[in-house]
């Protein structure tokens, strides 16, 4: 059902902090239910081919949700807003053909576009979209029907490091 | 969508992201700030190691300082020691916390505890005759203050030689608002050097043979190498410069393994000091130079390094394999282990007369590879701003940048001898690096309308983008200055009403340190900034040595040209040769210490006070 599609995987684990702010934690898991259940009209794509909007926010060094979890085959469309200060990307894939990118882009000393320079795009099943601070961002991503490892990040050097990444789960 | 219509996260939202972020991970575990510092406390509790120097947790502390037999590297040693430890305990606090620190003094002379890199009022600073008279035998005092920041940060005694004495331990902040990383598990790295020498015998001893413990002098072999590698012209002629300059080229450092041990949390290599991980672990080091003397190069083989913070303030994560650390100096990495395998910490000092050596391991026991020792460095004509000797090309004198010339100050060169500089060879400056020069003209000049640089610009004659001596930058990526850079910009963005010029010098050979030529005992006043200016330090290094310049009481803004995203810091290593500066903002009242952090270069007179009134 609907539901059980777009639930994210927030840890709302009973602890210190998230107690302090259970009512706000609500309130997103609230946001991005309702942002499930409508399509999306301005996409390459043709809106009903999406199957649904998740929103992600990213900041300086953070994710959120910090996980997610699909069914195989789903193509979403990503919001993805920068409310941070400084530039990020969110790259979506596997989890290994990620870490060779970075280490690519490390080796580079950083400041490219991911998918500009690896062909990130659709046959490794990889999508990618840079978000400037402040800025909007928007990417269809289609699930693969396999995988072992997915995950999202960004490989802006150090900043996959310093904790930006989060889990994908395909659900089968 | 446009910037300005974007509001940031309120702090509620953050709190929530980041809270749930950090539970992703940590929720099995011990909350990190419950690990005590050198002490390796496992998911399971166990507590698999030994040396715990021990947490005393804030906002009120009672620290006693004695002197005490407590062996060091297995021998018997009479460190001074803080509540029974030597270096002493992690002192934790929590920004916004109203921390009271009572020092009691159980020596038979005057003490004192400064911490440093923290902002307090005056009188909480804890310089014996500028904060306060000093803590009296027998005699208690309590520091009050607000904690108003947070990171990773020191303590040590502020009076005489004490503080190679081990009369030091970590300080370390709880941030009040998430931090722009996140961990699962953290270290404290404490670096010291410890002498079985009484640190007045080591002090008499420089003033003496400044060559003391140099044991790395050039040798006749060595000649007829250089003039192998070189020509019998070029040996002949650096040797000379050399000798009028009345250095040896390999001073890398006044004091050395000759005498030094070179410790982790107190411990030798020998004693492989453990920090445990779980593999996957995601691990913070909060590495900490509190030693007298040394320069640490610090690496891990087989793991990047990933800095976030240095000197206590976060900065835009730096991927790198090895970083320098200046005296005083602090930087905060995180790396991941993802193997069940023993990582060396080696902590090899510049002049690599020896290292500090500690373990991260799944368990006990463990040892890792010691890395192969580097050469000792030549400090060559890179004390001049070069970097590379071999590169000697007479041609390359034309293709010299002299605007970056210009920004080397001649006159600043009184502090040395001054029949030596003139008999210098115009020629032997071609031996400097063209990439070297290159980067000190880099910088397209933007400047003010009343002839300063803008803000945030590197001087002409920085060299933000070199390590330094003895580093290789072709071998592996090693931190420098020019990576730092701040998430956000501070909050003051000002331009500099007016620029302060202090040049950094020595004599040598007669072990005289100075600020302008003039060590402290010769100086009449202090250096005034009026009360909340905004001025630009900039400081000329006139000799051939780093020199590790901190204030005390405000920040220092290192100007590596990355505009408003300026890092800040409290102690800035001045390379040889360097010009570098930093804007302040003069926003603390009162009498502060200005000095250089090499502790027999502030005993010899490198030592400055700033009056903020």
């Amino acid at each position: 059902m609907l539901v059980s599609r777009t639930i994210l995987m927030c840890r709302t684990v009973l602890m210190r902090k998230t107690m302090l702010v259970g009512i706000p934690s609500l309130l997103v898991a609230g946001m991005a239910l309702a942002s499930g259940e409508h399509g999306s009209d301005h996409t390459s794509v043709g809106s009903a081919d999406i199957d649904r909007t998740i929103r992600v926010e990213v900041g300086d060094m953070w994710f959120d949700p910090q996980g997610l979890r699909v069914a195989p085959g789903e193509t979403i469309r990503f919001e993805i807003v920068n409310a941070g200060s400084l530039e990020h990307e969110f790259v979506i894939g596997d989890t290994h053909a990620q870490a060779a990118h970075r280490e690519m882009m490390q080796e580079m000393g950083g400041g490219h576009d991911m998918h500009e320079m690896s062909g990130a795009g659709h046959d490794d099943g990889m999508g990618s979209v840079t978000i400037m601070p402040g800025e909007t961002a928007e990417l269809v991503w289609t699930a693969p029907d396999n995988a072992d490892d997915l995950q999202y990040a960004c490989h802006i050097p150090g900043h996959y490091e310093a904790g930006m990444s989060g889990s994908v789960e395909l659900q089968r | 969508m446009a910037t300005s219509s974007i509001t940031p996260p309120s702090v509620s939202r953050r709190q929530l992201l980041k809270g749930g972020m950090a539970l992703g991970t940590a929720a099995a575990l011990a909350p990190a700030w419950a690990t005590a510092w050198g002490q390796s406390s496992g998911p399971g509790g166990e507590h698999g190691n030994i040396y715990a120097n021990g947490i005393e947790e804030g906002p009120e502390v009672s620290l006693a300082i004695r002197r005490e037999s407590i062996p060091i590297d297995g021998q018997p040693a009479r460190p001074i020691s803080i509540n029974g430890s030597s270096p002493g305990p992690l002192v934790r606090l929590r920004e916004g916390q109203d921390a009271v620190l009572r020092v009691t003094n159980l020596l038979d002379e005057p003490t004192s505890i400064h911490w440093h890199g923290l902002i307090l009022p005056a009188e909480m600073d804890g310089v014996p005759g500028l904060s306060f008279a000093g803590i009296a035998p027998g005699e208690t005092f309590t520091y009050r203050f607000p904690v108003r920041q947070n990171g990773t940060y020191w303590y040590h005694s502020h009076s005489g030689l004490q503080e190679q004495l081990g009369h030091a331990g970590p300080l370390i902040i709880d941030a009040a608002e998430p931090e722009p990383f996140s961990y699962d598990r953290e270290h404290v790295l404490l670096l010291t050097d410890w002498t079985f020498e009484s640190p007045m015998t080591v002090f008499r001893n420089l003033k003496i043979a400044e060559g003391y413990y140099n044991h790395q002098e050039r040798t006749v072999a060595d000649f007829f190498a250089d003039v192998r590698d070189k020509g019998f012209a070029a040996t002949a002629e650096m040797r000379s410069m050399w000798a009028r300059m009345r250095m040896s080229s390999r001073d890398i450092a006044d004091v050395t393994g000759s005498t030094y041990t070179y410790l982790i949390n107190g411990h030798s290599p020998g004693d492989n000091w453990t920090a445990l991980f779980k593999a996957g672990e995601k691990v913070r080091l909060r590495v900490i130079n509190g030693s007298a003397m040394s320069y640490f190069d610090v690496r891990i083989p087989g793991l990047t390094m990933t800095v976030v913070a240095a000197d206590g303030q976060p900065v835009q994560p730096v991927p790198v394999d090895e970083f320098r650390i200046g005296v005083a100096e602090t930087y905060d990495v995180l790396v991941t282990p993802d193997s069940d395998l023993a990582y060396t910490i080696f902590a090899e000092t510049m002049d690599r007369s020896g290292y500090a050596l500690a373990t991260l391991a799944p368990r006990q026991g463990m040892r890792g590879q010691i890395p192969e020792r580097r050469r000792i460095a030549d400090r060559g004509m890179e004390a001049m701003g070069a970097h590379d000797m071999d590169g000697m090309d007479h041609s390359g004198m034309d293709g010299m940048d002299h605007s970056g010339m210009d920004g080397m100050d001649h006159s600043g060169m009184d502090g040395m001898d001054h029949s030596g500089m003139d008999g210098m060879d115009h020629s032997s400056m071609s031996g400097m690096d063209h990439g070297a020069m290159g980067g000190m003209a880099a910088e397209r000049e933007v400047v003010n309308t009343n002839g300063m640089l803008a803000a945030g610009q590197a001087q002409p004659g920085s060299r933000y983008d070199q390590a330094g001596i003895g580093i290789d930058p072709g071998e592996r990526r090693v931190l420098v200055y020019r990576d730092l850079m701040a998430l956000t910009p501070w909050p003051d963005r000002r331009a500099p009403g007016r620029e302060l010029e202090l040049h950094l010098t020595g004599n040598m050979e007669r072990y005289m340190w100075s600020f302008d030529g003039r060590k402290f005992s010769e100086v009449t006043g202090p250096i005034h900034f009026a009360k909340d200016e905004r001025l630009r330090l900039i400081l000329i290094n006139d000799t051939m040595m780093e020199h590790p310049i901190h204030l005390h009481g405000m920040w220092m803004e290192l100007e590596n040209g990355h505009g408003e995203l300026i890092p800040r810091k409290h102690t800035l290593n001045v390379k040889p040769g360097e010009r570098v500066s930093a804007l302040i903002t003069a926003d603390a009242e009162g009498s502060w210490a200005f000095h250089c952090h090499l502790l027999y270069h502030m005993e010899a007179g490198m030592f400055r006070v700033v009056q903020v009134a």
